[in-house]
């Protein structure tokens, strides 16, 4: 029996397609069955961070009406045999995925993957109930702004309403000299506010624009630092503890190789 | 449309068997109320005498309309066998002509603007967009799909069927196309200039050409599908 990861975060925009479609690959990586699931119905990204936009043929809105079978639905990855993705319908409302139909939905993925990625579309109305329905576990992403915590402290109370398991925090979108100076939050006050164990964080990263233009995960370039920090959540979830990505060490090579030599 | 070819009443009294003609063939009317023998009989007549002249020349089908009559295997067998002994018609039927096929050509859906993202036009009959159609954006027709500017979103020419069916577009770089029930989907990335190409089937493989073949296309095909 798989495990239902659900990806939230209440407000726009803070990477919660960018990390479901990075952790469903790292999972992947890392030998798991995974299934990806786009539950934001008419504005359906996921495909497209993916690069697998064209084809699409029957969408989760499909199953859900039983207009096709679920394994008709499941769009293989190209990189990976052991990665699917259920794309979410694009000309529909978001009234035409009913909590019920996806209950049943996760229910039978659950037994056919290790591991099912949600991404919930934004905000806390009737797709994010959808979203998170049949989930056995959440994961709230953020980004280091007043906005964005604000949101996912609602968010943390919504799920604490259901009776799931206490979240994982991602704080995605870092930038250590922002931090640093004070202009960003801090993790620690982060993390104090909304009282989550950390799941990862993620430095902001210009490798994860680039990749999510092109249809390709960031996790799957090995020198950037995004990738990295996904791939440790991904290793997180699978139960190992790794420590928290340090982010002075932003420096690159030459740097790291003039403060060696003493040149600072 | 089903055009009445011969049925005139002789002397006030009705016919027992009507004949009318349609395109493919020939519709043969049994009067419901009569004896089955009365019938046969009359249309012994009619295929016999009094119409002989009119019936001879090619073969045609013929389609007997037994209307609720329910006949037995015997007068079945005798029904048949007046058919046969006339030469030229072949029974195609007994339950009234096929079911007809209405190949007017159907209004055409224009669309003036960009079609965008999660937008749908499902239309019966022909689409034209004046305009770009986004990826995301989808057209379903029963007939051909023709954009007018780029065409980057997913289209569904001959959705009912119809394998005649084309999708042509100013630029074409289409996420997917489909063609009754062949589906083609883009390359990864379009390497050269889109130009204003049209998606036909070329048996049940699709094809792209350059807009200027779009007229030989469509002879080919209507000669190979003629329909009388």
């Amino acid at each position: 029996m798989g495990e239902a990861i659900v990806v939230t975060s209440g407000k726009g925009g803070v990477g919660k397609t960018t990390s479901s479609a990075n952790i469903g690959t790292a999972l992947a990586l890392l030998g798991k069955k995974v299934c990806l699931v786009d539950t934001d119905i008419g504005l359906r990204n996921l495909d497209v961070v993916m690069g697998l936009e064209n084809r699409i043929i029957f969408d989760i809105v499909d199953v859900a009406s039983g207009s096709c079978r679920l394994e008709q639905a499941l769009i293989k990855d190209k990189r990976f045999d052991q990665l699917l993705l259920l794309p979410a319908a694009q000309t529909k409302d978001k009234l035409a995925l009913s909590v019920d139909a996806m209950q049943t939905i996760i229910r039978n993925l659950k037994t056919q993957f290790d591991y099912i990625v949600i991404d919930c579309p934004a905000g806390i109305e009737h797709g994010f109930r959808v979203a998170i329905t049949g989930a056995d576990q959440a994961i709230v992403v953020t980004t280091p702004e007043q906005a964005a915590v604000r949101d996912a402290d609602r968010v943390i109370g919504l799920l604490e309403g259901v009776k799931l398991p206490p979240a994982k925090l991602i704080i995605n979108r870092i930038r250590p000299h922002m931090v640093k100076n004070g202009d960003m939050l801090d993790i620690d006050d982060i993390v104090g506010i909304l009282s989550l164990d950390l799941l990862g964080i993620v430095p902001d990263d210009e490798h994860v624009i680039r990749a999510a233009n092109q249809g390709e995960p960031t996790v799957l370039r090995p020198d950037s630092r995004a990738s990295l920090a996904y791939r440790n959540i991904a290793r997180r979830i699978l139960g190992d503890s790794v420590p928290l990505m340090n982010l002075d060490e932003e420096a690159g090579f030459f740097k790291r190789m003039r403060k060696l030599i003493g040149l600072r | 449309m089903a055009k009445s070819a011969k049925s005139t009443a002789s002397e006030g009294t009705r016919d027992l068997v009507m004949i009318k003609g349609i395109r493919n063939g020939l519709v043969f009317v049994l009067a419901d109320d009569a004896p089955f023998t009365d019938v046969l009989t009359e249309l012994e007549d009619k295929l016999q005498g009094s119409h002989q002249q009119l019936l001879s020349g090619s073969t045609l089908s013929a389609y007997i309309e037994k209307g609720s009559r329910d006949l037995s295997e015997d007068e079945e067998k005798a029904l048949r066998h007046v058919f046969a002994s006339q030469g030229e018609l072949i029974v195609s039927g007994l339950d009234g002509p096929p079911p007809f096929k209405d190949w007017r050509p159907k209004d055409p859906y224009v669309y003036k603007g960009t079609l965008r993202s999660g937008q749908l036009i499902e239309h019966d009959g022909d689409v034209v967009v004046i305009g770009d159609v986004n990826p995301g954006a989808h057209i379903i027709s029963s007939g051909d799909v023709f954009v007018m500017g780029r065409l980057r979103g997913s289209a569904h020419a001959g959705a009912s069927g119809n394998v005649m069916a084309v999708v042509a577009a100013a630029y074409f770089e289409p996420l997917q196309v489909r063609i009754a029930g062949v589906l083609r989907r883009s390359p990864e990335t379009y390497t050269q200039a889109a130009e204003m190409e049209f998606a036909y089937l070329e048996g049940d493989q699709m094809a792209v050409e350059k807009m200027s073949v779009l007229a030989q296309h469509r002879m080919r095909t209507r000669s190979s599908h003629a329909v009388i």
